[in-house]
């Protein structure tokens, strides 16, 4: 795979194609599962902006939920006190996003392992609060962020079945395409080459004329663009922004969700999505099954996440969609 | 008023000390960070609790809760770590998989005290008076319940300190933890040694669950913030440093207590990310940490 020349078009092509089905299928199935399709579009993003950094730049954050707050908030910010239309102030959010991340990144790149995870939690649980300090943020209520119906000449094409939830889907699953195009691209350019040559040996990386500090920042900027669009897309499905929609368990979710999918591994960041989005789901199903008592189905999705994240942490430390096994599974099939 | 701000922040600091403590044994003796810490700690306040409950002393529960916590640490290292460290060792996720490893495992211990006790907030009954000292007229806020804490923290340090310094075991610790081969070179049985790091660790953090717990309320995350707290303080402190970690908790503390006397409660965690930039952008490896720092 790997001598296969690259084509950015190609690439786009089937990202393309990909979507075309995704969005027709979006037709077929019901209002719960279009809000779930949503859900998993946004958690790709998240998820990739963690692959980015930690799979191929080597730094740990724990603290994009914060990011995915700043994102958020801005978004709603503008959307609310300046009345931008709402693709302009998911563009804003990301703007300030891009900003902060690389405000932190900079100092980030000066600490290595445990000093920066300790710095990106303190940042996941200190920012959220500062919605109570500030009246404009809007305290624990939060801000509103509710983009209405869909435009009409989408229900003119479409007819009057065109939901709100339906539109979410497509702008998430549009976004999110995008930035699996985008990200690709960018790995697969000399920038990619460098931070993945600063991962594996920053010495030599350093000698051969890679200037390691700039392009740990840069991973941080951009990881930070592409967390903050996640959080401003979040707050969109979510019709609001408050200090509770990123608490710190999102913050682990999204690094549970880029482990599921192999930390190296971009094209798993869709695996990792289903996963977080399926979990509960399932994990709810069966509360039901067990007698639907108060203390089962308030733990059993933390319970089944967690063993999945230790399992696959032990078993399948490149994650679910692992080379290994497709490539074990593909062999089996090929020679009998 | 300045006073009593002072001897609030020694309270909680003692706390943050604590944890702190039991993040460094662990980091010394395995280079993980146990995001596990806080779980296991409330594992063992909520094995004291129902102790407590069973036999109504207060005191009878502390050391069992100290002995399961030690317990739960040692069986961590043995059944998990062990296993994690010899099977995921190259790839990107080598780093961060001891993260990722202890936050799953957080959440398992979590999830399990949920299905057994559930996710309501529990009243620990507290053997001490938390009413504040009177001298003459005025009551500052430091109670009984709170010098049990402040004292408790001080005597785990201690020992701990005593067993580091005096003692072959501590000299054992500090060698596995600084050159482990040639410290099994030397005789040291290193992987026992470091099971027993672990040990101390989940004793330390049982104490501050044990302490800290009947001055608020008892839940699954009720130590979430205090591990946090402990985290922030160790890394000021330098993850390798006993001392720094005592010192980074008593700053914290009382940093934290003069923020929430004189600008606010809702800003104290943003102000503690603010604390450890300004720290180790200084010192990118805490006051204490070793002077080695990143090579590229």
């Amino acid at each position: 795979m790997r001598s296969r020349r690259f084509s950015p078009l190609v690439h786009g092509g089937l990202l393309t194609l990909t979507g075309a089905v995704l969005l027709l299928l979006s037709g077929f199935v019901d209002e719960l599962r279009t809000y779930q399709g949503a859900q998993v579009a946004v958690y790709v993003i998240a998820i990739s902006s963690i692959v980015l950094l930690t799979g191929y730049s080597g730094q740990i954050s724990l603290g994009h939920g914060a990011i995915m707050a700043i994102g958020g908030y801005a978004a709603a910010l503008s959307f609310v006190k300046w009345n931008f239309p709402f693709e302009i102030a998911i563009l804003f959010g990301v703007i300030v996003g891009t900003i902060s991340g690389f405000i932190l990144g900079v100092a980030a790149a000066r600490l290595s392992g445990p000093y920066l995870a300790g710095t990106t939690l303190a940042l996941a649980v200190g920012l959220p609060t500062l919605a109570d300090q500030f009246r404009v943020l809007g305290g624990e209520q939060g801000l509103n962020f509710d983009i209405g119906d869909p435009p009409t000449w989408i229900t003119k094409i479409e007819g009057s079945s065109f939901t709100q939830y339906k539109w979410f889907f497509w702008i998430t699953t549009i976004f999110a395409l995008f930035t699996l195009w985008a990200i690709t691209n960018l790995l697969h350019s000399s920038f990619g080459r460098n931070w993945r040559a600063s991962r594996n040996n920053p010495v030599a990386a350093g000698l051969a004329g890679i200037n390691v500090a700039r392009g740990k920042v840069l991973a941080f900027t951009v990881s930070s663009g592409l967390a903050s669009l996640a959080g401003a897309l979040f707050g969109l499905l979510l019709g609001l922004v408050t200090p509770s929609a990123f608490p710190l368990s999102l913050s682990f979710a999204i690094v549970t969700g880029a482990v599921l999918a192999g930390v190296g591994n971009l094209a798993g960041s869709i695996v990792g999505a289903v996963v977080l989005v399926a979990i509960p789901e399932f994990s709810g199903t069966l509360a039901t099954h067990l007698g639907n008592s108060q203390k089962v189905s308030a733990n059993l999705p933390g319970l089944a996440m967690s063993l999945l994240l230790i399992l696959v942490v032990l078993f399948l430390p490149n994650g679910l969609g692992s080379a290994q096994l497709v490539k074990k599974l593909y062999k089996k099939f090929t020679t009998t | 008023m300045f006073i009593d701000t002072l001897l609030i922040g020694l309270s909680s600091g003692a706390i943050y000390s604590l944890m702190a403590l039991a993040l460094v044994l662990v980091w010394r003796s395995t280079r993980v960070i146990n995001f596990a810490q806080s779980g296991q700690a409330v594992l063992s306040t909520y094995i004291g609790y129902e102790i407590t409950l069973r036999t109504h002393n207060y005191w009878v529960s502390l050391p069992i809760a100290i002995i399961a916590g030690a317990l739960l640490g040692s069986s961590i290292d043995l059944l998990f770590i062990r296993v994690l460290t010899k099977r995921v060792k190259s790839g990107p996720i080598a780093e961060i998989a001891p993260v990722i490893a202890t936050l799953g495992l957080l959440g398992l211990i979590q999830s399990l005290i949920g299905l057994i006790w559930g996710n309501a907030f529990l009243q620990y009954p507290s053997p001490l008076s938390a009413k504040g000292f009177t001298f003459g007229t005025h009551t500052i806020p430091f109670s009984p319940q709170n010098s049990m804490i402040v004292l408790s923290s001080a005597a785990v340090l201690a020992v701990f300190g005593i067993i580091f310094k005096y003692t072959d075991l501590g000299l054992a610790l500090r060698a596995a933890s600084f050159q482990p081969e040639i410290a099994q070179l030397a005789g040291v049985r290193v992987a026992r040694v470091r099971n027993i790091g672990w040990a101390f660790a989940g004793s330390a953090g049982a104490v501050a669950g044990a302490v800290i717990t009947p001055t608020s309320t008892l839940s699954p995350n009720s130590l979430d913030l205090l591990f946090v707290s402990g985290f922030i303080a160790a890394v000021i402190g330098g993850l390798d440093s006993l001392i720094g970690a005592v010192v980074g908790g008593v700053v914290l503390g009382v940093g934290f207590s003069f923020i929430l006397q004189y600008i606010g409660s809702s800003v104290t965690f943003l102000m503690g990310f603010i604390i450890l930039m300004i720290v180790l952008l200084v010192r990118p490896r805490g006051i204490f940490g070793s002077k080695v720092g990143r090579h590229a």
